[in-house]
């Protein structure tokens, strides 16, 4: 009985976290994301930190799960420009997010920060 | 060993000696007098080139046509012209709007818009393969004007995606999408502004990736000679003289000098000495007839050697190039889906929706007699499918007083050919219903064939062809042309293809050979006679 107590409070989890990813990505906005990304290079550019206003990672570099893990742990250390990262609001972080998602290895229409 | 075969080996050493004594003292002299005597034709060059900075009497950022919000390409167009009243009507006449070569014999339609056919990419088939049209200079392949940005623009942004962005935000309105929006405006005019003549990026977004990506048409074009070494061409080496394109490429109404298959790039060969409006397209323009010492032997091959069949040794020497391309194994799957294998040079040899390919780097070029023509076949042009067919090939011969020694590519190909018409077939590759989609030759072939506008029997087989790129790039330093012993030898001679004709140490004449043989036998006997009677009379001389 405590088997299929426990299984079922795990079955629950799962789905609501696929649920709650979903939701997270379907909630930021896309092209707001793409421009916060490459907004946050700019200014690391123009400070000197970094040597190309590019971004640094792609969104085809990791799979939609690995951006999910990425942005779920909020650890943004291989991203460089930690001093812009800081900065960014919640609904930044989460229009980012939903960009980078969207364009992911595995996503239909993987893409190349140019 | 037999005495016969002794007598010859010792010869043999006698005269490389010999020859070895004669390089030294050359090479010496040579070194000795470098420093103070150049080659006339360098010095040539260099006055030809001594004005390096182009000056302007326009800031176009300042200008108050540029001064607006752009919400499209047209309206970048339509405020370049409101200036240059005259670059569009120059522009649509040239071979870049066309992609027709204007010069093609009657009925053939040479050009990408015609009927051409290639070996690698195959067809453009007549401007409807999108994915060949990213490369067409308009906004919208030929649909919405001219993209002026596509060779003047220094700053690269994607214009499409920037426009349908910025719309999208002004829609939205809110505070934040409206900032957005004025970045965007500001990116937009930035790289409206910032233009100029064509740099090398400009001109390599195409012309380093032409057949579909770098270095898979030209062995002498490709991304590395965005940024070459000197090493790579003496010309546009970022550390040595730092040529963008248009410093030889030479433009007249939007005509840009250079172009070589249906006619010659020049139609004769002046140098700037001759006519100070001449273009610069070829090596002669700047450096002379007579480019080398006036005491170097090299002179005396100008008139029948092309520059760069001594000067580009190898092609393809930073970035591997297409050899080949066999489209006759395309369409294999791996468990139901296309795959991909890369090969050592971590290019792709095998695609499915591409079939087998082959990737080589430092090639030696093969030669051929070459009067600046290449005589093409179109998709119109009946072939014997049992041969190899010369889908292009140079003009020339040792007769054609303009024809030249001149260093090619050639690219082999297997591709489709119309069994019942014996024509070579046009597939569309991209789009939805494209091979590259699709992986079906039997709609490729009947859609591409539709698209150009001429007959497909529904049969069809594949048929081997070669196809020739003149190597004129990727110059190398003198200290690493070809070496006179690459062509006048017997064995590997570079020259091993090219007959009809007498060439010192690659061809033998038996006759000549004997003659020689005596000479040379008759003066070590003459020699030693001498000596030995010097010998035996003491080395007394009789007193007068």
């Amino acid at each position: 009985m405590i088997k299929k107590i426990l299984l079922s409070i795990f079955g629950i989890w799962v789905v609501l976290s696929f649920i709650g990813v979903a939701m997270a990505a379907e909630g930021g906005n896309e092209r707001k994301g793409k421009y916060s990304y490459r907004k946050v290079y700019k200014a690391c550019f123009e400070r000197g930190a970094v040597e190309s206003e590019k971004p640094s990672i792609s969104p085809d570099a990791k799979t939609q799960a690995q951006w999910t893990r990425v942005f779920d742990k909020k650890k943004f250390d291989e991203f460089g420009c930690a001093e812009e990262w800081n900065k960014l609001s919640e609904a930044e972080l989460l229009d980012i997010y939903t960009y980078l998602h969207a364009h992911a290895a595995d996503s239909p229409s993987p893409a190349k920060c140019k | 060993m037999q005495p016969r075969q002794l007598i010859r080996g010792a010869l043999k050493t006698l005269l490389t000696a010999g020859f070895f004594i004669l390089g030294i003292l050359s090479t010496g002299h040579a070194a000795e007098t470098a420093d103070t005597d150049e080659a006339p034709g360098r010095v040539m060059a260099r006055q030809a080139i001594r004005e390096k900075e182009h000056w302007n009497t326009t800031d176009h950022a300042m200008h108050p046509a540029l001064q607006q919000n752009f919400t499209s390409g047209a309206e970048i167009t339509a405020a370049c012209l409101s200036c240059h009243n005259e670059a569009e009507n120059q522009f649509h006449r040239s071979i870049h709007w066309t992609w027709k070569a204007d010069d093609s014999p009657e009925g053939a339609e040479h050009g990408k818009a015609g009927l051409s056919v290639n070996n690698f990419c195959i067809s453009a088939n007549r401007m409807k393969d999108k994915g060949c049209l990213s490369c067409h200079p308009g906004w919208n392949g030929v649909e919405d004007g001219i993209n002026c940005l596509a060779c003047h623009g220094r700053k690269k942004i994607n214009f499409k995606e920037a426009f349908e962005d910025y719309a999208y935000f002004m829609e939205t309105g809110d505070e934040e999408s409206l900032q957005m929006a004025t970045d965007i405006q500001k990116d937009i005019h930035e790289a409206v502004v910032t233009i100029g003549n064509p740099e090398r990026e400009n001109c390599g977004t195409c012309h380093f990736y032409g057949g579909g990506g770098d270095g898979v048409k030209h062995g002498d074009l490709d991304s590395a000679m965005a940024k070459p070494l000197k090493t790579l061409d003496v010309h546009m080496g970022i550390d040595g003289q730092n040529f963008t394109c248009v410093r030889c490429h030479t433009t007249r109404l939007h005509k840009i000098a250079g172009r070589v298959y249906t006619a010659p790039a020049a139609s004769d060969r002046k140098s700037l000495i001759e006519d100070d409006l001449t273009t610069k397209i070829t090596c002669e323009s700047c450096h002379t007839a007579t480019p080398h010492k006036t005491v170097s032997k090299a002179n005396d091959h100008t008139d029948r050697v092309a520059c760069q069949s001594c000067h580009i040794p190898y092609f393809a020497r930073v970035n591997p190039t297409k050899m080949s391309w066999d489209w006759s194994k395309a369409g294999d799957r791996k468990d139901g889906k296309a795959y991909t294998i890369k090969g050592p040079l971590g290019k792709e040899t095998y695609m499915s929706i591409k079939g087998e390919m082959v990737w080589e780097k430092n090639v030696k070029p093969e030669y051929f007699w070459y009067n600046g023509s290449i005589r093409s076949i179109t998709a119109k042009d009946v072939i014997d499918p049992i041969l190899t067919i010369a889908v292009s090939q140079p003009e020339g011969s040792r007769d054609d007083r303009n024809a030249r020694i001149y260093p090619f590519k050639v690219h082999h190909g297997n591709q489709p050919y119309d069994k019942i018409n014996k024509t070579l077939l046009a597939p569309l590759l991209s789009g939805p219903n494209g091979y590259f989609t699709l992986m079906d030759w039997k709609k490729s072939l009947t859609l591409g064939m539709e698209a150009i506008g001429l007959p497909y029997s529904g049969q069809f087989d594949f048929v081997k062809t070669t196809y020739v790129f003149p190597t004129t790039h990727m110059v190398a330093p003198k200290e690493n042309v070809v070496s006179c012993m690459e062509c006048h030898q017997r064995e590997d001679s570079r020259l091993v293809n090219l007959a009809g004709f007498y060439m010192p140490g690659r061809d033998r004449v038996k006759a000549v050979d004997i003659i020689g043989w005596l000479v040379i036998m008759a003066s070590i006997v003459g020699v030693s006679l001498h000596g030995l009677g010097r010998i035996f009379t003491n080395g007394k001389r009789k007193e007068g």
